[in-house]
Order: structure tokens, then sequence, then C-alpha cells
């Protein structure tokens, strides 16, 4: 089923929700909303489920605009964070409830209940009551509610923000593994990236109501085309500087009080065409501790991840760096360290603007 | 629906599609405040019928001279009684039906020389029984239950809640046997083996026993909310103050009597509003004696007045007019009421929009 | 003992302090108890002076309102009695108390410096109520000369020389016959002594001799000392000391718990009693020629009496009350728990105005509109068929007011505990394909069972007691309701026997009590849910 979002504006009251959102969901697509908390994200996700009405603006399924539809014939699953099951039914009785409501026949209630359970693993708990299941366990019932009517939408309310970190790998897994298996239409909304960037074909990054963008998971990682996009995806964040750029000998520095570094000519030409101050931005793990290294800077801090460690490298007192080095380096706080910048991926964005300077 | 309308032109649907799509909309509106009007409709009719409509009635009938001698409950011929014709039958009217009288009721009340002493009547009732009772000794029974076993605690509310579940008659009686003469009072029988003088504590010290009577069952009211409030006081705060080293009298003085504001104000204010309003013990008890109008208070005035069939003579006008003070007064604590209450806090929009 | 102090128990100090205690001189305890002692008095007699301030003014204050207003009050004075009553004895236990640490360390010299305490503040007590002429040396109306009652009247055994009887010509041996002409024994006269105010005149009629004359003796103010009164105060007092040092802290409120029981605790004694008893003195059943004894089932025999003319039998009426009980909860549940959905989940024009008039009606005292309620069911009596149903004295016209009655209460308990639940449930039915009214009944309603259960219990307990309105709005029937037919039954013609109210009363009673019992926790739940927003 395809989804059209046109326009989309919801207002409560003088409050603005979401504003003048748009966007073309293909069918069979899984597409995830990306954006901070209190961003919209859900506002818009229950719109297409037809729990709020839309200010202005058009939601179409297929040709039919679905605005005026009532949620029960949009024929959508959806799963909420909190589960949302009905916690004086068995887990037969939650899942059988859609199926209850269109009137299928008893036996046939059956039948597609004990598929779907068996299909999430959960078919030996029909007959318990919700509060005797664990969360993950309650997260495959709330899944098999959504999928047992067979719904042309599926929809996701951050459904493993309640789940501890083990379990949520497990069911990340699953659920991206069930929707390509069953090729179902698929909004996901979650605050979580690496999430998004794990599950979705694409990625619709919401902020403040606004969308800011909408591309893959990987353009958005390297050709993030606003300053929020940038440093919104990806973990641990992008660093940001301030610099000049400047031209000598056919090759383009970056330059601030604390850096100078070469980027490559390509960027540096795009940067430069836009001319005096732009916001440079990279990665943590393009940034090596290294002798040979042109940046002075001292550790500020140090977060051991496990794999690696995070330092917060100050260079001036205006300018600091998160760098990824290697924990074996045994750095510690107020070590001096030598910095050596890999500015293949580097990015450039308007100070103004904030849009970015390689990638429209 | 203007801006249902925007929706239709800013997303392009133009022509009978756009048509369509407005009028399911309104449609879908429609339905979704009817259904919400069905789910109002049966508590709404009650409210109206038994709430409003008495109200306004209220205030119509305190300013005729309804009686028993001119009884009617014909209102619209009540108000052109001034007629001798019944327009409706085109027959000359024989008996005199109640009419308007203006204010003549209020003037009559104000006049009354009984009604300055009803009305301190009713104020000290009032402020002895709240003070010492509905809301003091509520107080005390709470914080005492919920500082000793658990299981007793509840044991002492569900004695406590007696008084309110007695048939008033039988509550009323058993009082009267505490402070009858000799040989049958209690009271009395504890004078004789302590070898005291009998004494009339009816004639006495009426207002101690409509006070101790009332009070009695007054108590559990805010005893229910008061323990409820500081049962719900978060475990950690108590703990704190615990390892604060602080004693039990400093806990509560500290901790939980700061926590009771909200209940305390609501015992209050929903309590002087009942007892404002509530006879029915002082006239099972009392009947507003020994003395002449000793006892007795406002509303039960304009219930002696107006329904009291024990008096031949029902005056409905007379006593409507001592009901509205009441229902003035009522009125006015219960928008106070709603304000001390954050009403704004209480009307979050709900998170649905479908039907 | 200080070493496992349960919870709920006062912080009693460490056994640190007792032994710091320990090395205190008694001399020093004895004088910080007395200390504590006379200050527990002195703030106790604080309260007591506001009262007695607070008496003119109870006194004086209707003068404001009008000539006619005027108030005979006791109750602040009796207050304020019972505090300068209690006050010496407060502070006796307070004086104990305050050797409560040196007593887990040495008991016989904690009892010991109590009992000196305690002593030495009767004492102290004793001169200041000597001084201000209050409680044993307090002055009452008397007419100064001793009387003992013989069968030929009362026998004037002495006068005190110089006393108002001696001055108005009473001798000993006139034997007193009447006042006035209202013959009287001794203890009518004591009583009309002690009611009558000093200066008021008494006439006695006396016999002296074979000659009957009347005395007018004014009423004097004397002081009476009693040596066995103080004798016994000072045993009361060193009671309490020693009784407060050994006294364990966990069952004070216990104590006090009973203490203010107390007139409940012998007025459902009495209850009790009166209901398996021929006849009831004070809290003794007696039987018809007076005697102890006289226990009898007769007044339960309603239980298993036939309906005689005006007289219906008790299992109508409680069947009549249970009907009316369980219909009255169930429309309130339905009605309130409908409108509290609509109110909490759904948006429509005017749903403030319908929240803020709910919430006006939860304040506003209901009883004010009886003679109001009263025309609307007349006339809802015009309306033909309807009327037979609803009208002014029927059935059905009762349970409506009453149930109008309860709305408020329940419409916003209703909408706060449907405010309690995520809205994720309704959202997620909504989607699976239910409608409005279905989530309400199958997925809502079975969500706030406990409030459902809370202002069901509520509901049935005011059906099950209701009296005002079926008495109000119901014409002589003893079929309303039992509160009613108790009403009745003391209103009857016949002789009424009491104790078989008082058995008609336990019986009505007994299945809310037990029912309260059971559901205590849930109907704490219905406050918390009513006055959801105030905390």
């Amino acid at each position: 089923m395809r989804i059209a979002l046109e326009h989309l504006t919801k207002k409560f009251g003088h409050v603005v929700g979401v504003e003048d959102v748009s966007l073309d969901i293909r069918d069979g697509e899984f597409v995830a909303f990306l954006g901070p908390s209190g961003c919209g994200k859900t506002t818009t996700l229950l719109m297409v489920a037809g729990i709020y009405r839309p200010t202005a603006g058009i939601i179409r399924f297929g040709d039919r605009v679905m605005n005026q539809v009532a949620p029960k014939d949009r024929n959508i699953g959806m799963v909420f964070q909190s589960y949302a099951l009905y916690p004086h039914m068995t887990v037969f009785g939650n899942i059988a409830y859609p199926l209850k409501l269109k009137k299928v026949p008893k036996q046939e209630q059956i039948a597609r209940v004990q598929a779907v359970a068996d299909k999430m693993g959960i078919g030996d708990l029909l007959d318990r009551r919700p509060g005797q299941l664990s969360g993950g366990q309650q997260q495959r019932v709330a899944l098999g509610r959504a999928l047992v009517k067979q719904p042309d939408v599926l929809l996701f309310d951050e459904p493993l923000s309640n789940l501890d970190a083990r379990l949520r790998l497990v069911m990340r897994a699953e659920i991206k593994h069930l929707q390509k298996e069953l090729g179902i239409t698929s909004i996901y909304v979650t605050h979580d990236q690496v999430e998004a960037m794990t599950m979705a074909d694409r990625i619709a990054v919401i902020q403040n109501g606004r969308l800011q963008a909408f591309d893959t998971p990987d353009d958005l990682y390297d050709r993030p085309k606003t300053l929020f996009i940038a440093g919104f995806v990806g973990n641990p964040p992008m660093n940001f500087v301030d610099v000049e750029i400047e031209q000598a000998n056919g090759a383009y520095y970056a330059v601030s009080p604390a850096l100078r570094v070469e980027v490559p000519p390509d960027r540096g030409a795009a940067a430069a065409a836009h001319g005096g101050r732009v916001v440079m931005g990279i990665r943590p793990e393009d940034i090596t501790i290294d002798p040979t290294g042109a940046v002075r800077g001292r550790v500020f801090v140090v977060e051991p991840l496990g794999r690696d460690d995070l330092l917060d490298v100050e260079l001036d007192a205006h300018t600091r760096l998160h760098v990824l080095a290697d924990p074996k380096l045994k750095v510690g706080a107020g070590d001096p360290v030598l910095l050596k910048l890999d500015t293949q991926k580097v990015q450039f964005f308007d100070a103004a603007t904030e849009r970015s300077l390689l990638w429209q | 629906m203007a801006n249902q309308r925007s929706v239709v032109q800013d997303a392009g649907l133009a022509g009978e599609q756009g048509t369509a799509v407005l009028a399911r909309s309104r449609r879908r509106t429609l339905r979704a405040q009817l259904t919400a009007y069905g789910f109002l409709a049966p508590a709404g009719i009650l409210v109206i019928l038994f709430f409003f409509i008495p109200m306004l009635l209220i205030l119509f009938l305190s300013i005729t001279n309804l009686s028993t001698t001119n009884f009617t409950t014909d209102i619209v011929r009540m108000l052109r009684s001034d007629l001798d014709i019944d327009l409706v039958s085109f027959r000359f009217v024989t008996d005199q039906p109640a009419y308007i009288v203006g204010f003549d009721n209020f003037e009559r009340m104000f006049r009354d020389e009984f009604a300055p002493k009803i009305l301190f009547n009713t104020l000290f009732y009032v402020f002895c029984t709240l003070a010492f009772f509905n809301v003091g000794l509520a107080l005390v029974i709470s914080l005492l239950t919920t500082h000793i076993d658990r299981r007793a605690g509840f044991f002492f509310r569900a004695l406590w809640i007696l008084p309110r579940i007695t048939s008033p008659a039988v509550y009323v009686l058993m009082w009267r046997r505490i402070i009858a003469a000799a040989p049958f009072g209690i009271l009395n029988q504890f004078n004789e083996l302590a070898g005291r003088s009998e004494v009339n504590y009816y004639q006495d010290h009426p207002w101690v026993f409509v006070i101790l009577v009332n009070g009695f069952i007054g108590a559990s009211f805010g005893m229910i909310i008061f323990t409820s409030a500081i049962e719900s006081i978060p475990k950690d705060l108590l703990n704190a103050s615990l390892v604060d080293g602080s004693s039990v009298f400093q806990r509560i003085r500290y901790v939980i009597l700061p926590l009771l504001r909200w209940p305390l104000l609501f015992v209050v204010t929903y309590q002087t509003l009942s007892l404002l309003t509530s006879f029915e013990y002082i006239l099972l008890l009392t009947g507003g004696g020994p003395g002449l109008y000793q006892t007795e208070v406002w509303s039960l005035t304009a219930y002696n007045r107006a329904l009291n069939t024990y008096f031949a003579n029902a005056q409905w006008g007379y006593g409507s007019a001592f009901a509205v003070v009441l229902v003035i007064i009522g009125v006015v604590m219960a928008i106070v009421y709603m304000r001390a209450f954050r009403f704004n806090e209480l009307v979050a929009e709900p998170k649905i929009e479908v039907l | 003992m200080a070493t496992a102090t349960p919870q709920h128990e006062p912080y009693m100090g460490s056994p640190a302090d007792d032994l710091a205690f320990e090395r205190i001189s008694t001399g020093e305890l004895v004088f910080q108890a007395v200390y504590s002692a006379l200050v527990t008095v002195m703030l106790l007699e604080i309260g007591v002076i506001v009262f007695r301030v607070l008496e003119p003014l109870v006194h004086h204050a209707p003068a404001l309102f009008g000539s006619g207003a005027t108030i005979d009050e006791t109750f602040t004075r009796t207050i304020g009695n019972a505090l300068m009553t209690l006050a010496p004895f407060l502070a006796y236990a307070v004086a104990g108390h305050k050797m409560k640490p040196l007593a887990s360390v040495n008991r016989a010299r904690a009892l010991g410096a109590a009992l000196a305490a305690a002593a030495i503040v009767f004492v102290l007590v004793t001169m200041g109520q000597y001084v201000f002429r209050i409680g044993p040396f307090a002055e009452r109306p008397s007419l100064e000369m001793t009387l003992r009652q013989t069968d030929a009247g009362i026998l004037v055994e002495e006068v005190v020389s110089g006393g108002t009887a001696d001055r108005a010509g009473i001798r000993p041996g006139d034997r007193i016959t009447a006042i006035r002409r209202v013959e009287v024994t001794l203890a009518e006269l004591n009583t009309a002594v002690r009611q009558s105010k000093v200066g008021d005149v008494i006439r006695l009629r006396v016999e002296r001799g074979d000659e009957e004359e009347q005395f007018p003796v004014e009423v004097a103010a004397t002081m009476e000392i009693r040596p066995a009164a103080l004798v016994a105060g000072l045993v009361i007092a060193l009671l309490f000391a020693a009784v407060a040092v050994f006294w364990p802290g966990g069952w004070t409120p216990y104590a006090l718990l009973i203490a203010i029981m107390l007139p409940l605790a012998v007025g459902y004694l009495w209850l009790i009693i009166a209901t398996f008893s021929f006849r009831t003195e004070g809290l003794l059943p007696v039987n018809a020629q007076g005697e102890v004894g006289g226990l009898t089932l007769r007044n339960w025999e309603f239980l298993w009496r036939e309906a005689t003319g005006s007289n219906p039998s008790i299992w109508r009426v409680t069947l009549n009350t249970l009907v009316i009980a369980t219909a009255m909860m169930a429309i309130v549940l339905l009605v309130s728990s409908m409108a509290g959905y609509a109110l909490s989940r759904m948006n429509f024009p005017g749903r403030r105005t319908f929240l803020s008039l709910t919430l006006i009606l939860h304040g506003f005292p209901a009883v004010t509109l009886l003679i109001a309620i009263f025309f609307v069911l007349r006339n809802i009596g015009n309306i033909p068929v309807l009327g037979d149903y609803f009208g002014f004295n029927t059935r059905g016209g009762i349970a409506l007011v009453m149930v109008a009655f309860e709305l408020p209460l329940g419409v916003w308990l209703m909408k706060g505990f449907f405010d309690g639940i995520p809205w994720d449930i309704e959202r997620s039915a909504l989607i699976d394909g239910a409608s409005r009214w279905r989530t309400f009944y199958e997925i809502l309603l079975p969500q706030i069972r406990p409030g459902l259960l809370a202002l069901g219990i509520f509901a049935f307990i005011s059906g099950w007691g209701a009296y005002l309105i079926p008495q109000t709005y119901s014409i002589g029937t003893k079929t309303a309701t039992l509160a009613v037919y108790i009403n009745q039954l003391t209103s009857d013609t016949a002789p009424v026997n009491w104790n078989e109210i008082a058995a008609v009363g336990l019986f009505q009673m007994l299945p809310v009590f037990l029912l309260f019992i059971f559901a205590q926790e849930y109907l704490l739940n219905i406050y918390a849910g009513g006055t959801k927003g105030s905390s």
C-alpha cells in the first residue's frame, strides 16, 4: 500500500504539532520517523492511524483520501510503546480482538491467532494474561495483535524503548525480518537513530514539527543536507568547527584559530565558493591520535565505551573535538595529544542557513 | 469548516471529490458530537430535572404565597393567577390559587424575630462541628490509625463508619439513651454510681449533644479523605525523615501536615456546605428545641416551614425564601471551591479526535 | 528496649542517651520533669482561657445580630472544663514520661524520680487550684446545711452557723418536705440547688414539730473541701506518673483511639444489649419488675412476624430496600460512568461548561432543593403514563431523585478514573476496529473496576440507608426502605417498643457494616479519585 502525506499540518489550539509535512512512502517500504521527543513524529503517526484529524493537508492510502476514514476502516495494525495490551483479556483474547470485531467466525479466529502466535513464538502463552508476561513477550503479543488482521499498513510507535538493551537487539532484527517477509508498508517512529539506521529503508527526520530530510540511512550519514541532520545522525555526534577556507597552491585548507587542515579539493572548492566563515563537520571516527598529527590539543575527559575510548579533546578555549581512540593508547585526562584529521568525509555548512554546501 | 475547505484546496482537490470529502467531514464531526452527547444524555437529563429546574423553581416559589390552603402544582396558573378566569376552560375559578407576592416572603423573613437567632445558631453549629469533629477529630483519627498496625487501623476506621450507616432514627435513639434521665440514661447511671446527682443533659446542654451527634457522623468523611491522602504519601519521604532522625511528632508536623493542605481545604469547603444544609439529625434529636428555637438551624427552618407535614399548614413560599438563602450560599461557595481546585488543570484536551 | 524500635513507635532515644541520663543526678531529673509538667499545665490553661474568652463572645455576639438572638451555650464551656480537668492528669503523665529513658537502665530509680516529680506537681497544682478557687476548691451553690433523706421528708441534721440556712431561720431537726408546693426528695432538692445560681431564692416548705412553714433560703456559694478527694487526687497523680514511666510508646495511639471512641462504644454496646432485653436501665438489662435480668428474644420477633394490616413483613421491606439500593447502584454506575467517559475522553462543544457544572454541583448541597424537587415530582406526576412510574409518591420518582443526588460525585469520580487510563489502550482498540461504545464497555470499563466497585459500594450504602428522600417524597408508606420503616415505627400511635426499634436498626445496619469492612480498601480509592487534582 502506497502512503502519501501532502502538506500535512496539525495544530493543537495555537501550538503547532506538525507543519507542512509531505512524504511519499512506497508500497512495502519500511520508513522510520526519527526525531527528538516532542518533535511531532508520533502526532504524524497518529494522523496516519486516524486517531488525530489533520488541521490541513491530505493523507492518501493508494489513491484513496483517508482524512475522513475512521481508524477501524483503514485496515492498519499498530504497536504502541506501552504495548497497550488489554489487561483484562488473555493473550488469545488480545490477539483475537480485531478479528472478533470484524465478526470473523470463531474457528477461523482460533486458527489465525494460533498461526500468528506461533510465528511470534508465543504459541504456548495464549491463555496467560498480559500481567504475567515479560516485556519481550508482551511486545510479541502486541505485534501479533497488529498482524493478525493482515493489515495494509503497520505502524510502530517507539515499540522497543521499554525493552532492555539485549532484547532490543533481538526484536529489532525480528521486526525487520518480519516486515521484509510480509512486505507490509510500515512506519516506525523512534528517537533512537541506531534503530532507524539499522531497520529503515528510508528515514524521515523530523524536528519541531517540520520534515528535515527524507533519505536512505547511507545518504543521511554521508551526505547530510543540514547541520541538524549531520549532528543528529551518528553516534557519537559529528564535531563542528567554525572555519575559513584558504586556498594555496591548488590545495584547500580549513583554518580556525585552533587548527589548520587540508581538505579534499572538490569539497574545499564548494566551500570556498560560498566564501567567508563556514561550519566544518567531521565525525569522531575520522580523527585519530597520531604522533604525526598536526593538531595539538589536551584531553579534557575520557569516556570508556568498551571497544573505544571517547575523548573530549580541548584545542583552545572555544574548540573541543570528540575523538574515538584505541583504549590501548591509555590516554588520560590532562594528557597533551596530537590529532590527525582524515578529511575525506568532511562536511561544510552555511553558518547562517545551516544548509550543506556540498549536497542539495 | 473553513478549515476543512482550506485542507481540500491546499491539497489541490477540486470539483466533485473535494465536495464529497467536505460533506463526509461534516457528517463525521456531527456524528462524533452526537455520540458524546449520547453518553452525556442520561446524566444531563437527571441533572437538569433535579438540579437546574429546582434551582429556578425555588427562586420562583420564594416569591409566591403558596401554602397548604392555596396549594397547586400548576405553575402556569400561578403565573397568571391575578385573573379570575381560567383562560383554558373559560370558567370562573372558585378557589383562590397561590399567586406571586413579590419579595414579601423575604421581607417577612428579615423581620422574623427569630431569624437572627437561627442564623447565629447555624454559624455556631457549623463552626463548632467542623472545627472540633469534621476536621479536628477526623485528622486525629486518621493520624492515629495510620501510625498503628495496618489491620488495626482498618478496624478502627470501620468502627467510625458505623454512625454513618446506622439508621438515623436508631442512631439518635442511641444518643437519647446515653443522655436520658435516670434510671434509663447511661450517663446518669454512671453519675449514680459515682455518687453524683442526676443531670438533665438534654435540657442543660442541648448544643453539646447536637454537635456531638453530628460530629461523630461527620468525622468519618474527613477520616477517609485524610487517610487516603496520608497513605499516598511516598514512603521514600517518610523514610528520609526517619533517616534524618525525626520523632513521630516532627514527622507529622513537617512532612505529613504540609502535604495534607489540599485534602484539608477540600474537607473544609465540602463539609461546610453539607453542615450548612444538613438538618436530618437535629430534626430527629431536638427538632430545634428544647427551648424556643434553641437549636434550630437555617435549613431546618426551611424544611419545617415548607415540607414538615407535622405542622398542618405547610408554607412552601415562605420556606422557599429560607432555602433560597442556602442555595445562594451554596452556589457561591461551590464556585469558590471550584476555583480552589485549579479547574483549568482538570480540563486537558482529550487525545483522541475520532468518533 | 530501644534497640529494636519498630517503625511505628516513636523515637525513644538510643542506649547512649539512656546512659547519659544515668549520670544526671536524680534531683536534676525531678526538676526537669516538674518543669515540663508545669509547662504542660500552663499550655492547657492557656487553652482554657481561650475558651473562657470565647464564652462571653458566644454569649454576647448574638446582640450584633439583633435583639431576638441569644444563645444559651454550654458547648465551649464544656470543652474548657474538660481541658481544665484534663490538664493536671496530663501533667502527671508528662512527669512520668520524662523518666522513660532512665527506666530502660534503672527501673527503680526512674520510678522513684517519677513519683517524686508527680507529688511535687500535685502539690503545686493543688495550691494553684486553691488560689484560683477551681477544681476541688471551686465554689458551688449551696444552702449551707447537712441533710439526710428520711421517710418523713428530708431531715436537717446540721446548719452552718451564720450560713444562709441559719440566717433564713432553719434549725437542725427541721424536716424539709417541698419546694413551694412541689414535694421533693433529697436528690431532687440537690438538683434544684445545683441548677440554681448564687443569689436565687429557694422557698423550702419545712415541717417543724406539727407546724408547717415556708422559709425563703438564698442560695450561697460555698467551698467545700473534702480531704478524701484530695487524697484520691494524689493517688491518681502517682498512679499516672508510674504508668507513664512504663507505658509502651506503641500503646498510646490505641489508648487515644479507644478513648475518643468511648461514646460510640457505649452507645453501640447499649444498642446490642437493648435488642436482647425486656427493658434497659443504663447499660443493664432489666425485667418487668425492675430487677437486673429479663433477657429476651422478643425484640427480634419482627424477623418472623407475618404482615398485619399497616405493618408489612420485615422481609418485604428488606427486599424493597435491597431492590432500591441495587437499582440505584446500577443506575448510578451506568449513568455516571457514561458521563465521566464523555467528559474525560471526548471532545465536543460545551465540554468545558459541562465539566465546570459537574464540579460546581459536586460541591453544591442538593438538600436545599428538596422543596423545589417536590414540585418537579408533582409535575412529572401529571404527565400521563410516565407520571405513574416517576411522579410524586412513586418508587421510580424516589429512585431518580436519589440517583440524581449521587451523580455529581459519581461523574466526577468516574472522570478521574478514566483520566488515569493510558490513551494508547483506547487508541489501540479504535485501530483494532472497535466503536466508541464498544471501546467504552469492552475495554475501558474493565480497567476502572476499582473505581466502579468503590462508587458502587458508596451508592449502595446510601441507597440502603436512604431516609430523607423516601420519607419526604412518599406518603405514609412503611414499605419504602428500612430506614423509613424504622422511622415510622417510632411515630406509631401504639406504644413504641424502643428495644424492637433498636433490633430493627441493628438488622438494617449489619449487612452494610460487613460490606464496608470488606470493601474499605476500595472505599479509600473513591476519595483518592474524588479529590484527584487537589493534591
